[in-house]
């Protein structure tokens, strides 16, 4: 029946296909409104060299609606999907891309402080402005707003939000170097020079390219939340605390705001967003400050509604003072505990699953991967949205060349170095990642033994420490 | 490994220029034609024999964009051009402009006077295409010999819409042109034919003043043998076997005693470099154009 059902589906849009009068003709068709679409797009079009290409951009979501009106008029309390941009994504959104975003809505960190859950080892990075804190919708905006103010006709950048691509082919079956024919879910169809999928993990483009991607689900979950603290940060850092269930990290944004980042399995993820803000604030502060056996006591009791919020509060901030006075002096409380929560925006709470997934290559003729559609990866290290820019960066300057030299920018010639400049540099990133959450997703002791050791070794070991904070400042470029 | 034979033969050949005159003074021999008739059908795939010549071609647009913008006196009054190292002092955002504006001017100064371009053995059209694609170009005339590589040429060309009208093939020899063109371009064809002097005469002749010609093809030195023939052909096999004979290559000094001979008041060298393939990386220009392969860029004066 589901097959049929598929094969008349099928049928109605190829005949919607052949139909229509003809495609429209365009350059460059790409599928995906996020951060690394939209950089493309403006990018292109604020390009010399690039700026004669013509540009449609596909987004299923309302970009018009309910994400360009951020720009102008911000709510007041952040928004609970930021992100770590690293300096050169920042300098690249920009200058090449020419958008400004809010800067009053970003927070520039001078360092992370990251320890051990089971050990306490800590691996205390400095670095000044090592990167900054934005809110999604304030890349996606501040792009919006850019493409906006260019005022290019339609025939330059045609941008079609609230549109899914209902059917992807090739103009000719037999021809895999001919231009894609992209059919929309109204009714408009494009043949396109070059098709960019900026559409996420699951890319329909990639799907259509047949470029395989490989990788696994961790099983755990990411929860995030806006926070409200009690006080401004003393020092503006981020914070993150390997616990076996996963990192929980505290980052920071202007004044007494902050973004949390709390990854975990996945009943503690349901737990975790189901239970009162409140309790969900007194679990925040003990986890970057008790013990894992104090947690897991928590969570159980939770699990099984055995405790109340007072009870549960009274018996944090018992412990807590406990941990406080086992220290040298009051001084320290600030050096090495983030600033305490004083309350979560309730709805902000949400989850999504962690991954790592990496596509064999980001090209093929006509078809150029970047961003979630090429890689996702565990967002412990504050580098998806930065290898995501990365790409579109490498993508620009690709095809500058290609235009330079009077090349077909959709043939694989074209596009080849973009690839061949980000393939490498993503791996590492994906790669030690990955590695970092496994070495720390266990409680084994001789392994959490020779983690703490490694880490206390690199601590002390200032050029070593450099090139790691290095690499997460610049993301590997 | 050079036979005596082919050592007897390195002498200067271009001086010899009317000694074998056949047919067409400008022809290819028939091992020639044959040669590339059998290479047409793998001409555009990029990963296939001639990925090498594709990687060549990235190098010769960039020689040529290079000479032809550097070419160009911006002199709009509006147009800020700083003295110095502007891109030191400035912040990036402001030296971005300026560099975005200067670009936006020069290609706005060549898009007003558009090129005929003229193609000296085109085979499928890699350079070709790529030259009329240029916004700077008008129209873009490719011949050549060997009729399987045109059919090829104006099949793949025929699938961009932006190429239409503006790219024209042609099965034709070099002297029976009739038209004048700003931009004459022989690329990696001196070495395959047998009286490459009259080609560069004629070449010559078709060029309008102030127009380019824009050469390319090697060094008779016996690097040029290890590196096109020993390694190209038989150990790295990146270039189809029997594409270069080593008596064939002309070293850049005979062409520049060509034009001086010839040509003495009414020519100007703007750039000549060597290019070298680096296996992973691709070609690059190096600055000594006496060394195996080789770029010239020639201005004719009035």
């Amino acid at each position: 029946m589901l097959a049929k059902f598929a094969i008349v589906r099928k049928c109605t849009l190829r005949k919607l296909a052949s139909t229509s009068i003809s495609p429209k003709l365009t350059d460059v068709l790409i599928v995906g409104g996020g951060p690394a679409g939209l950089t493309l797009a403006a990018a292109l079009k604020s390009t010399p060299k690039l700026q004669h290409l013509k540009t449609t951009l596909v987004d299923a979501s309302d970009l018009m609606g309910k994400v360009a009106p951020f720009y102008d008029c911000p709510p007041e309390n952040f928004t609970n999907r930021v992100v770590s941009l690293t300096p050169p994504s920042k300098s690249f959104i920009e200058t090449k891309a020419g958008a400004k975003m809010l800067e009053d809505r970003i927070q520039p960190y001078d360092g992370m402080y990251v320890t051990d859950g089971l050990t306490n080892s800590t691996l205390d990075m400095e670095r000044e402005s090592m990167a900054y804190m934005v809110e999604l919708l304030n890349i996606q905006s501040s792009l919006l707003k850019r493409i906006k103010e260019m005022n290019l006709p339609d025939e330059s950048l045609r941008l079609l939000d609230n549109t899914k691509v209902a059917n992807i082919e090739h103009s000719d079956p037999e021809d895999i170097t001919s231009w894609p024919i992209v059919t929309l879910d109204n009714g408009d169809v494009f043949k396109t020079r070059l098709l960019v999928g900026a559409d996420g993990f699951n890319s329909p483009v990639r799907k259509f390219s047949e470029i395989e991607s490989r990788g696994w689900f961790y099983n755990r979950f990411g929860l995030v939340a806006t926070m409200k603290l009690e006080y401004p940060p003393y020092k503006l850092r981020g914070w993150q605390r390997f616990l076996p269930t996963g990192p929980i990290a505290h980052l920071t944004l202007p004044d007494n705001n902050a973004t949390l980042v709390w990854s975990t399995t996945e009943s503690l993820s349901r737990l975790l967003r189901e239970i009162t803000p409140e309790q969900f604030t007194g679990l925040v502060n003990a986890a970057f400050v008790l013990e894992d056996s104090d947690l897991k006591y928590y969570y159980c009791q939770l699990e099984k509604g055995a405790i109340s919020t007072e009870e549960l509060l009274e018996d944090i901030n018992f412990r807590t003072e406990q941990v406080y006075d086992s220290l040298e002096n009051d001084d320290l409380i600030d050096e090495v505990y983030p600033p305490r929560v004083k309350s979560v925006l309730g709805p902000s709470r949400a989850r999504f699953p962690l991954k790592m997934f990496h596509a064999d290559t980001y090209c093929k003729d006509r078809i150029a991967l970047v961003g979630d559609a090429a890689h996702t990866t565990h967002p412990l290290a504050g580098q998806g949205l930065n290898m995501g820019q990365g790409d579109v960066e490498a993508l620009v300057k690709a095809l500058e060349n290609a235009s330079m030299r009077g090349l077909d920018i959709g043939s694989l010639l074209s596009l080849q170095p973009f690839w061949a400049e980000r393939y490498p540099i993503n791996n590492m990133l994906l790669g030690m990642t990955d590695k970092l959450h496994k070495i720390y997703s266990t409680d084994f002791t001789p392994v959490v033994a020779l983690r703490s050791l490694g880490v206390d070794v690199i601590n002390k070991f200032g050029p070593l420490k450099d090139l790691i904070s290095g690499t997460l400042s610049d993301s590997g470029r | 490994m050079i036979s005596r034979a082919a050592l007897k033969r390195l002498v200067p050949r271009l001086r010899f220029g009317a000694a074998n005159l056949r047919f067409k003074t400008t022809s290819a021999s028939e091992d020639e034609i044959g040669h590339f008739q059998e290479l047409a059908p793998s001409w555009w795939d990029i990963n296939g024999s001639q990925r090498i010549l594709h990687l060549m071609n990235n190098t010769r647009l960039d020689f040529i964009q290079r000479n032809i913008r550097q070419n160009v006196k911006v002199d709009y009054p509006d147009t800020y051009i700083p003295g110095f190292q502007y891109k030191a002092f400035f912040p990036q955002r402001v030296s971005q402009e300026i560099e975005n504006d200067l670009e936006l001017k020069i290609t706005e100064k060549l898009e007003k006077s558009k090129f005929d371009v003229l193609d000296i053995g085109c085979g499928g059209g890699i350079l070709a295409e790529c030259l009329a694609r240029l916004p700077i170009t008008r129209r873009v005339t490719g011949i050549d010999l060997t009729p399987e590589v045109i059919k090829v040429a104006r099949e793949h060309s025929s699938k961009d819409p932006v190429l239409n009208g503006k790219l024209e093939y042609r099965l034709q020899a070099l002297e029976e042109v009739e038209e004048k063109y700003d931009l004459v371009t022989c690329f990696e064809m001196l070495e395959h034919v047998d009286v490459p002097a009259e080609i560069l005469r004629h070449a010559w002749m078709k060029l309008k003043p102030q127009g380019f010609l824009f050469l390319s093809t090697i060094n008779r030195d016996l690097i040029s043998w290890f590196t096109t023939i020993f390694m190209g052909e038989y150990v790295l096999r990146v270039v189809p076997v029997g594409t270069h004979h080593l008596n064939k290559y002309i070293k850049s000094s005979e062409i520049k005693e060509w034009f001086q001979e010839n040509e003495p008041n009414t020519h100007k060298v703007l750039d000549a470099k060597g290019v070298m393939y680096y296996p992973f990386n691709g070609w690059a220009e190096h600055d000594c154009p006496d060394v195996g392969n080789y770029f010239m860029a020639i201005k004719k004066l009035d």
